[in-house]
């Protein structure tokens, strides 16, 4: 039972060392369900090594991560996939010649773990995968461009199809790490709306660097720096806060 | 189209995208071909003993397929399956009194289990890694082979392999000693194995190990054991290539060391390599041009396998998809001239 108070997803003194170095340092981190948490934070701040610890390519070196206070530390990445949780991927990792179509229903077909060593049945008769997959491809606006390779949509298309293939599995927590980045400024209010629609019916952790976005999206901003949280908080909090200005312009300087 | 995934680079072949993508309808279109292949072989050949050659090599080519084309895996390991098929079935001949039909599961569990550990240690690596791994095996399982020369003959080969019949108890009901009676034997298995292999690599596991081949860290990430399916997928190529191996040794009367040669793997990669990767049929036509090639060209000239060289290097340029690539896009090309003109 999932309810309102209780995290979703909760980080206990979170650390990744790379040698000496600790790119994620003590990270306490916790995310409610039904919201849209961000995590930002300059450059070298430790976002993109949070994400890897939370998406179980990498192993933390102290601490632990809870998901519906089940610890899944431990857990290798395909393994929190039937836990509930998806991502995508900051640059693009696609079925590059597999049809957009296909894509969106291997995503659905991973959930089901090592059920997905079926040898015998044909493809058609597993009939979910597929609806979910014509479902995602509505939501995301490719239904025109199912058939062709997924190589030869748009690099804006591209983006989307990658944030798509993460809901297919329909997750309880997505994680994004930024979704919009190498998109044309054309392209990002798409990504925008449909993140803010995605935030509706899933709860999500967004690593972005787009302020506009952030602070129009989310519920709530973690500010990193060096491996740490700096602060958290609300938009507006988060955008009137001192430290988190000498944060941003420490890396200017 | 071979894969119908409606997955598949449609722009690999040039051809048009499906309208319902994913949607995998059950073509017979190449079962067909390969049960018309199968069937006109030693009708059409001199020898039904090349023909018999021609599937035994078809099948250890689709084995490979299956690792290469459909999983991305390079293995220079295919003789170890190959030529421990051959080895063990012949002992379990010839030692146990094995019958036909028990020599040869001996040879699937044989390949199957080794394949099992080979795979276990090879995949723990990536890339070339995973090849200079395969590679390493080969090598160390060519010098056991050498030095059990008691179980293997050694150099020499193991010699006087019987070719059971096809026995009920003690009651022979099919004898296979006539080329054309064991050619039946082995087209009916390779049959078999045709269409299992083709229905393995449309289902849900196929689909999956098209994706691995394709982005592995994807595929990861979507919530597949990536381990896993290689491994599995291994087990299935080396069973299916120890049977092969098995065959070959029934058709030759002898289990020669060559069979567990690294050139073993190599003409095995070459066959699946220029038939077409990622095509089942690509398998045969690369094993059928293979064998032919080497048959008719080692009687007239020793050094041919320069020349295969020469076909290989023609085909990676010039033919991305292999043989089979080929093929399809000229039938497309046909196809469209012809529609062009009923159209004008
Ligand atoms: N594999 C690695 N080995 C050693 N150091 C690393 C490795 N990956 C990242 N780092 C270091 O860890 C720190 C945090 O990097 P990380 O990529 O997590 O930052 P980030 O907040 O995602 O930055 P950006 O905004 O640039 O994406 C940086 O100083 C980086 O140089
Ligand atoms: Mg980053």
């Amino acid at each position: 039972m999932t309810n309102a108070h209780a995290p979703l997803l909760e980080t206990r003194r979170l650390e990744l060392a790379y040698g000496a170095f600790k790119a994620v340092d003590g990270v306490d981190l916790c995310i409610r369900p039904g919201t849209i948490h961000t995590v930002i934070g300059p450059n070298g701040a430790g976002k993109t090594s949070l994400f890897h610890c939370l998406t179980g390519e990498r192993r933390p070196t102290h601490g632990s991560i809870l998901l519906d206070g089940r610890d899944i530390t431990r857990q290798p990445a395909h393994g929190r996939v039937g836990l509930g949780m998806a991502r995508s991927f900051q640059i693009t990792s696609l079925f590059q010649e597999l049809s957009v179509h296909e894509n969106l229903r291997l995503a659905a077909q991973g959930v089901d773990g090592w059920k997905a060593l079926n040898f015998w049945q044909r493809l058609d008769t597993r009939k979910r995968h597929i609806d979910t997959a014509d479902e995602v491809l509505e939501r995301l606006n490719l239904t025109e461009r199912a058939g062709i390779p997924a190589g030869e949509l748009s690099h804006g298309q591209q983006r989307i199809l990658e944030v798509g293939m993460a809901i297919c599995a329909r997750p309880k927590l997505l994680l994004l790490d930024e979704p919009t980045s190498g998109m044309g400024i054309d392209d990002i209010p798409t990504m925008t709306r449909l993140i803010g629609e995605l935030g509706r019916d899933h709860s999500i952790l967004l690593i972005e660097h787009n302020m506009s976005i952030v602070m129009s999206i989310s519920d709530t901003i973690t500010v990193m720096n060096r491996g740490r949280v700096l602060v958290e908080g609300t938009p507006d909090s988060v955008r009137n806060d001192q430290r988190v200005r000498e944060a941003y312009l420490g890396e200017a300087a | 189209m071979d894969t119908k995934t409606g997955a598949v680079a449609s722009k690999r072949n040039g051809a048009t995208p499906l309208a319902r993508p994913g949607r995998i309808r059950w073509a017979p279109g190449t079962t067909l071909a390969m049960l018309v292949v199968v069937v006109l072989l030693p009708v059409v050949l001199p020898s039904a003993t090349l023909a018999t050659e021609i599937l035994i090599f078809a099948m250890a080519a689709l084995a490979c397929n299956l690792l290469l084309g459909y999983t991305g895996l390079l293995s220079f390991g295919q003789a170890i399956f190959f030529g421990a098929g051959a080895y063990c079935s012949a002992l379990g001949m010839l030692h146990w009194q094995l019958g036909l039909f028990s020599a040869l599961l001996l040879a699937l569990g044989v390949g199957a289990v080794l394949a099992l550990l080979v795979g276990l240690l090879c995949i723990r690596r990536k890339g070339i890694y995973f090849v200079m791994l395969t590679l390493a095996l080969t090598q160390m399982a060519y010098f056991l082979a050498y030095t059990l020369s008691d179980w293997t003959g050694g150099d020499n080969g193991l010699l006087g392999v019987p070719r059971p019949p096809i026995a009920l108890g003690d009651t022979t009901l099919v004898s296979l000693a006539s080329p054309l009676a064991f050619y039946g034997l082995v087209a009916v298995l390779f049959a078999v194995i045709y269409i299992m292999a083709r229905r393995i690599t449309s289902s849900p596991f196929g689909s999956t190990l098209l994706a691995i081949r394709e982005n592995e860290a994807r595929a990861a990430a979507l919530g597949y054991d990536i381990r896993l399916f290689k491994i599995m997928v291994f087990v299935l190529s080396g069973a299916i290539t120890a049977l092969a191996g098995a065959l070959y040794a029934m058709l030759l009367n002898f289990a020669p060391l060559s069979n567990i040669e690294l050139l073993m793997s190599e003409q095995i990669l070459i066959m699946t390599i220029i038939g077409g990767t990622g095509s089942l049929f690509g398998s045969l036509l690369g094993a059928g041009s293979i064998v032919l090639l080497g048959d008719i060209l080692s009687a007239i000239w020793p050094r041919w396998m320069l020349l295969l060289g020469v076909a290989l290097i023609a085909v990676v340029i010039f033919m991305r998809g292999g043989l089979w690539g080929g093929l399809t896009s000229l039938l497309q090309r046909a196809r469209r001239a012809s529609s062009h003109d009923k159209e004008a």
